[in-house]
């Protein structure tokens, strides 16, 4: 490789006060070629000129004299490499040039024609070399620094873990989310965050020991507060060169805002829900509370004639106890011509009616808050163990209040088995169906009949099956695609949120179940809710 | 023509039997006739069998609102006064009521001695619209 093809930049120093022409340039530029030479006559142009350029090679011409009172190892120490030419007065031997940090030199008159040019081709290379290495590391820092920069900025929080499950990586939003300080994630074991109760294998432990992949699972971890946080984790195994796993890679989100809002949202749809009944509820109360404050005011006013009763009744004792027995006599046909235009034996046993009545009303009214303040509690969080069939009954009795007089409900439920849920989702998805049947019935052409609302359910495929039939007015093909779509309602603004549908898809979603819908336009529509008796545990995302 | 004096008979409708029982028991000393029916259709065939002086419905029963049977009874017994009585609030619009002629909606829970109040002002009115109705017969005769 001839160096100068390279288009090596060389700087060459010479004492200006010298008059003379320089050697160096003399014998370089008498090569030919691609060399740029540069001539300098004093060490600030030499430094401003390597700073400026990337300069291959430093050439001294003045020997080893101080340049305008700067020794040679400030010129050495600019970075490139230094070439000394050597006079023959020069008393300094080669040793003495490398001592003094030049990397070599040639003497004048004696070898600098032959040797300058290898000399400079050699160190031009060294330092072309030396360039590009740093030019290399250079870049790897930066490098680093940027994928440093993307790992501790990103919003989600990222662990590496090596093949024993040892954190080898953390970034700040990981120790945010774990509530660990700076730092001190590092070396510690990932199943101490990810598996505290040392249960089931954690989904990270799995990747380690199984290879697998997990694409937005949802899992929770402990922090160093004690306080357990929903996480989405994506976790994928790495290899080494040689193809062994060497360990894992997991970027998590912390769930907590999210399973908050998902919570509002649940919550506001249920009241939505629930205010749709509430005309209907208040209706179911005001008889009751009718007839009781009816009954209450009728209970008054027989108390006053047995009241009246009762005083003629003491009377009569005291007569008979003093031994007036015309005193008697007389209180005693007062007693029964009053008994007698009070329709006293009536009023004793309607007393008594009212009271039953009245009773069984107060009942009924205690039976529909309790129904309506079971239904608008909030599930625990937890998933427990609850039975399907009284989740749809109790459902069914509180929007019962609001379709009796329009819809006959058939029941037909099967025996099944227990399921673990979130029952309280669970009631709601079953209200917004019912009272998408009972509205959908409502919406047909005015009818003498009164409409069918069927809820059934059995044992399906390794759960259970829910049906919830309505002779309403249906859905039409265009519209039934597009009926779990958050905000599609057809109904008046208002009246639907559009969200009842979307609501309820998600939450058989989350419970690993299936919901599906046939309906045919002036027929009815069918809606069937499928859950499993246990929530599967996560599938990992690759095959 | 000397008519025999009756009490005067009313017809409570709802599907609600323990509200016509406290109706009943209410009125038990207020000199009424007490007719009762818990559907429309029990209601129609007592204003075909016999003269009806008020008729006091609730509102929400299977099949026929009170309103509809109301709407039936002016065509069936123009005499009678016609009041509604329902706990579904806003269920009727004030311009439906004065169309077929009701006198009053009356909201439950009910207060007892309005209730009564009521029913005298209602009967006064449908007796003096009888009495107008005779007096102008006898003199189109």
């Amino acid at each position: 490789m001839d160096w100068n093809s390279q288009s090596s930049r060389i700087v060459v120093l010479r004492d200006a006060a010298d008059g003379r022409r320089s050697e160096a340039l003399e014998i370089l530029s008498g090569r030919g070629g691609g060399a740029v030479i540069d001539l300098v006559s004093d060490l600030a142009s030499c430094r401003a000129r390597c700073a400026s350029v990337a300069v291959d090679l430093l050439v001294l011409e003045s020997g080893l004299r101080p340049i305008a009172g700067e020794p040679i190892e400030a010129l050495a120490a600019i970075g490139p490499p230094l070439v000394v030419l050597l006079r023959e007065a020069d008393a300094a031997g080669a040793l003495e040039v490398t001592r003094r940090g030049a990397s070599d030199c040639v003497q004048v008159g004696i070898d600098a024609e032959g040797r300058l040019p290898l000399v400079v081709q050699e160190q031009a290379r060294h330092g072309q070399r030396d360039r590009a290495h740093e030019a290399a590391e250079r870049r790897i820092v930066e490098l680093e620094d940027y994928t440093e920069n993307i790992i501790q900025h990103m919003n989600s929080a990222l662990v590496v873990v090596n093949a024993e499950g040892a954190i080898t990586q953390a970034n700040a939003t990981a120790e945010e989310v774990l509530g660990a300080a700076a730092g001190s994630l590092l070396g510690g074991l990932v199943d101490d965050w990810f598996d505290p109760e040392g249960g089931e294998p954690s989904l990270i432990a799995r990747t380690l020991d199984e290879g697998v992949s997990w694409k937005g699972e949802e899992t929770v971890v402990r922090r160093s507060d004690g306080a357990l946080v929903p996480v989405g984790i994506s976790c994928a195994p790495m290899t080494n060169r040689e193809g062994q796993r060497s360990g894992a890679v997991a970027v998590f989100q912390d769930l907590t805002e999210v399973k908050q809002l998902e919570l509002q949202v649940l919550q506001s749809e249920k009241m939505a829900s629930i205010g749709k009944l509430a005309a209907g509820v208040a209706h179911e109360i005001n008889n009751p509370t009718g007839f009781i404050h009816a009954n209450l005011h009728q209970m008054n006013e027989y108390l006053t004639d047995l009241r009246g009763v009762w005083k003629l009744t003491a009377e009569l004792s005291s007569t008979v106890t003093r031994g007036d027995f015309a005193a008697a006599q007389s209180v005693a046909g007062e007693l029964e011509a009053l008994s007698r235009e009070l329709d006293i034996d009536f009023v004793y046993s309607d007393f008594a009616k009212a009271v039953q009545e009245s009773r069984e009303g107060s009942e009924r009214i205690r039976h529909i808050v309790q129904d309506l303040r079971d239904f608008s509690y909030r599930d625990s969080g937890e998933r427990v163990d609850a039975d399907i069939n009284e989740c749809v009954d109790s459902t069914a009795s509180i929007v019962w209040t609001m379709m009796k007089h329009s819809v006959v409900l058939e029941k037909e439920y099967g025996e099944l088995p227990e399921i673990c849920c979130y029952p309280m989702q669970l009631k709601q998805v079953f209200m917004n169906l019912l009272v998408n049947a009972y509205q959908s019935i409502e919406a047909r052409a005015k009818e003498t009949e009164p409409g069918t609302i069927w809820v059934r359910t059995r044992i399906a495929e390794g759960g259970v099956e829910i049906e919830i039939e309505d002779t309403g007015e249906g859905i039409s093909p265009e519209n039934l695609g597009r009926i779990f779509d958050p905000f599609f309602t057809t109904k008046e603004v208002g009246v639907g949120t559009g969200l009842g549908l979307s609501t309820s898809y998600s939450i058989v979603e989350r419970h690993a179940g299936q919901i599906s819908v046939t309906s045919e336009v002036g027929r009815g529509t069918c809606f069937r809710v499928w859950l499993p008796e246990r929530a599967p545990a996560p599938e990992p995302a690759d095959g | 023509m000397a008519k025999a004096k009756r009490l005067p008979r009313l017809l409570l409708v709802d599907d609600e039997e323990r509200i016509l029982s406290a109706l009943r028991r209410s009125l038990r000393r207020e000199g009424y006739e007490i007719r009762t029916a818990r559907s429309v259709p029990e209601a129609l065939a007592v204003l075909d069998s016999e003269e009806i002086d008020l008729i006091l419905s609730d509102h929400m029963m299977p099949g026929m609102t009170g309103l509809e049977l109301l709407a039936e009874a002016k065509r069936r017994q123009p005499g009678a006064a016609r009041l509604l009585i329902s706990g579904w609030s806003q269920a009727v619009a004030e311009s439906e009521l004065e169309a077929l002629g009701i006198r009053c909606l009356i909201a439950k829970p009910w207060e007892d001695a309005a209730l009564k109040q009521q029913l005298r002002e209602a009967l006064a009115w449908s007796a003096a619209g009888t009495e107008a109705r005779h007096t102008f017969g006898s003199r189109a005769r």
